[in-house]
């Protein structure tokens, strides 16, 4: 019972967060200087026409009341116009944004398998010679820019060994076109039973994916580490030794103690990682939601700034609420 | 000797001890600074922002230790250069967030509502992408070098608010700050006096790792073009130089500002890795 009561409490607080999101992102981008007039007309244009650019767009309403426009456009689900390209926002949301989600999803998962490996380990034999090189391979990871790991994954896979394919988007040039159901390419070409799209899909996917896993994998097993540590140093584990119980069940025990936290890491990288992929899908021509934010920021167009940052929010508060569900299911002391 | 000169003393005596118990701190310190000097005083074989056209994307040799790029900057010579750029930059924004957010995050700690709406506003602030934010900033307030160092400030004082905060929070309810405030101690006196000196170490640790961000943050600024001025080097731009080239196999233009981004965040990891270090086994 109280657990409905609890979800129930958090989905009242969506549209609220939401209208924060909005009126937040509408303002910042006002009060930022910067005209995007002068920069769709060019250096070069005169005075009469970035004014007539100015009138187009609206610019020279007054604040309230393009407050308040730009709000109830976006309660009819209308984000607007991108000022350069002319496409509607949402439009362009909805078929770039699974693309970005496909990619974080499965950088995740990497990340997760390979940091709580490292995290794990380290814990386990804490202060020892494996504790130092997992630790030692942490800080490595740490330390590398994730579009320098790109970079040299680019170089030995696609160049050097040719495993993986050239980084040019999402199915290459090979001319394959998969019909969108879902956005998430993997899924759509097995429901198509498009065994070959999916390899290709699948393969296009392979050098961002461990780019990114990769780096990403250095803050699990950071967070695995400590908390395991504290786990498998914890009275519960004690007991469960002198019981007599395997180290394979000592270890599970120590980790169904550690999970929370690791999750909670999780839920947050995936917020971080819907804008922070941006880089990575530059580089590897992806159509994701994070590079087009990106040229929408360099080109000031506004639009579909907006848009990014409420998709983005909104994609992080559904998580988050994801993950509160989660642990209350998972960790029954979080109800009393 | 003086007063001031026996503190200075007692602080170096204990920078020692430190240093002696967690050599990594030592390692990465001394990296950094190797860095810092290489950058500004060592000679350099080619001028770093003038290009030779007719030795483009040559391999290391040893006219070139690292190559030249696809202009014909000597990858070696910019490399060295871009240190006396990136790593101050990283640094004073840095210092600087450390300045404005530990004294924030103190006060953020006294009890009351305020408190916690402001830190549920910084929850929603910190959500947004660190990168994204910060490119954002660079390019709306204009592409200027000052506007680099806003962005890591604008990052990095809302972590040092709530790190040193949730230090402080569990600090006030310890016997000595109890004693302090019914021997008549003001609410800044407390600050000052009994929990600064207490919430140093974490903040110090938080200062090493938010460096290491920053030369990260600087490095994707610049290689997406953003607070940089060419031909000035800098290692972001260099990495993004050599894109065009690395599918073709010329992987020196890459590699090795890569490596120097590599080496200074690792060296700043390692400082903050030995300070935590140090914190737990203190506990």
């Amino acid at each position: 019972m109280g657990l409905m009561r609890l979800i129930g409490k958090r989905l009242l607080l969506i549209p609220i967060s939401l209208f924060i999101l909005v009126s937040l992102s509408f303002l910042l981008l006002e009060l930022m200087p910067g005209n995007p007039a002068i920069t769709i007309a060019g250096d070069f244009a005169s005075d009469a026409e970035i004014e007539k650019i100015e009138e187009s767009l609206g610019l020279n309403d007054p604040l309230g009341a393009r407050y308040l426009s730009y709000l109830g456009s976006v309660v009819r689900g209308d984000l607007g116009r991108s000022f350069f390209s002319d496409q509607p926002v949402l439009g362009e949301l909805r078929e770039r944004l699974p693309a970005t989600m496909e990619l974080v999803f499965l950088s995740l998962i990497v990340a997760a398998i390979v940091g709580l490996f490292l995290g794990v380990l380290g814990a386990y034999y804490r202060g020892r010679k494996v504790d130092k090189a997992t630790r030692g391979t942490v800080t490595l990871f740490q330390s590398i820019p994730d579009f320098l790991m790109a970079l040299l994954l680019i170089f030995f896979l696609f160049y050097l060994w040719s495993v993986a394919p050239a980084p040019v988007g999402r199915l290459g040039f090979s001319g394959v076109s998969v019909e969108p159901i879902t956005g998430f390419l993997l899924v759509d070409t097995l429901v198509a039973g498009d065994l070959n799209a999916f390899v290709l899909a699948g393969q296009h996917l392979l050098l961002p994916v461990l780019a990114l896993g990769i780096v990403y994998a250095a803050y699990f097993g950071k967070t695995a580490r400590s908390t395991m540590a504290t786990a498998l140093d914890s009275t519960q584990v004690e007991f469960a030794r002198a019981c007599g119980l395997s180290e394979w069940k000592v270890v599970y025990y120590a980790f169904l103690q550690a999970r929370t936290p690791i999750l909670t890491y999780g839920a947050i990288l995936f917020g971080a990682l819907i804008g922070g992929a941006a880089i990575i899908e530059t580089i590897f021509s992806w159509p994701g939601a994070g590079s087009w934010a990106l040229t929408a920021i360099l080109s000031l167009d506004i639009p579909v700034i907006q848009g990014f940052i409420l998709a983005a929010g909104f994609v992080t508060i559904t998580v988050f609420l994801l993950l509160d569900v989660l642990i209350l299911l998972l960790d029954p002391r979080v109800r009393l | 000797m003086s007063d001031l000169g026996k503190r200075t003393l007692e602080i170096l005596k204990r920078f020692l001890s430190v240093l002696r118990s967690q050599p990594a701190i030592g390692v990465g310190l001394t990296v950094v600074l190797a860095m810092l000097l290489a950058g500004f005083f060592l000679p350099l074989p080619y001028s770093p922002t003038r290009p030779d056209p007719l030795n483009v994307l040559q391999p290391p040799s040893s006219l070139h230790w690292f190559g030249t790029d696809s202009d014909g900057f000597d990858v070696f010579s910019r490399t060295i250069a871009a240190a006396a750029r990136d790593l101050p930059l990283a640094l004073i924004g840095t210092f600087l967030s450390a300045l404005v957010g530990v004294p924030l995050g103190l006060l953020a700690s006294t009890k009351g509502p305020w408190s916690e709406r402001i830190m549920r506003g910084l929850d929603v602030f910190q959500s947004f992408p660190l990168v994204i934010l910060a490119i954002a900033i660079v390019t709306l307030m204009g592409n200027r070098l000052e506007n680099v160092v806003i962005a890591i400030l604008i990052v990095n004082v809302p972590r040092f608010m709530r790190l040193v905060r949730s230090e402080a929070l569990s600090l006030r309810e310890s016997r000595f700050i109890e004693a302090a405030r019914a021997v008549g101690a003001t609410p800044i006196r407390v600050m000052r006096k009994h929990m600064f000196p207490n919430v140093v170490g974490v903040a110090l640790a938080q200062t090493s790792i938010a460096a290491a961000q920053a030369i990260g943050i600087i490095a994707a600024l610049s290689f997406l073009g953003v607070g940089v001025s060419p031909p000035n080097p800098s290692w972001g731009l260099m990495i993004q130089t050599g894109v065009r080239s690395i599918t073709t196999g010329d992987w020196w233009v890459v590699v090795f500002p890569g490596l120097a981004v590599l080496i200074a965040v690792a060296a700043f990891n390692l400082v903050a890795d030995g300070l935590q270090m140090r914190q737990e086994n203190e506990r």
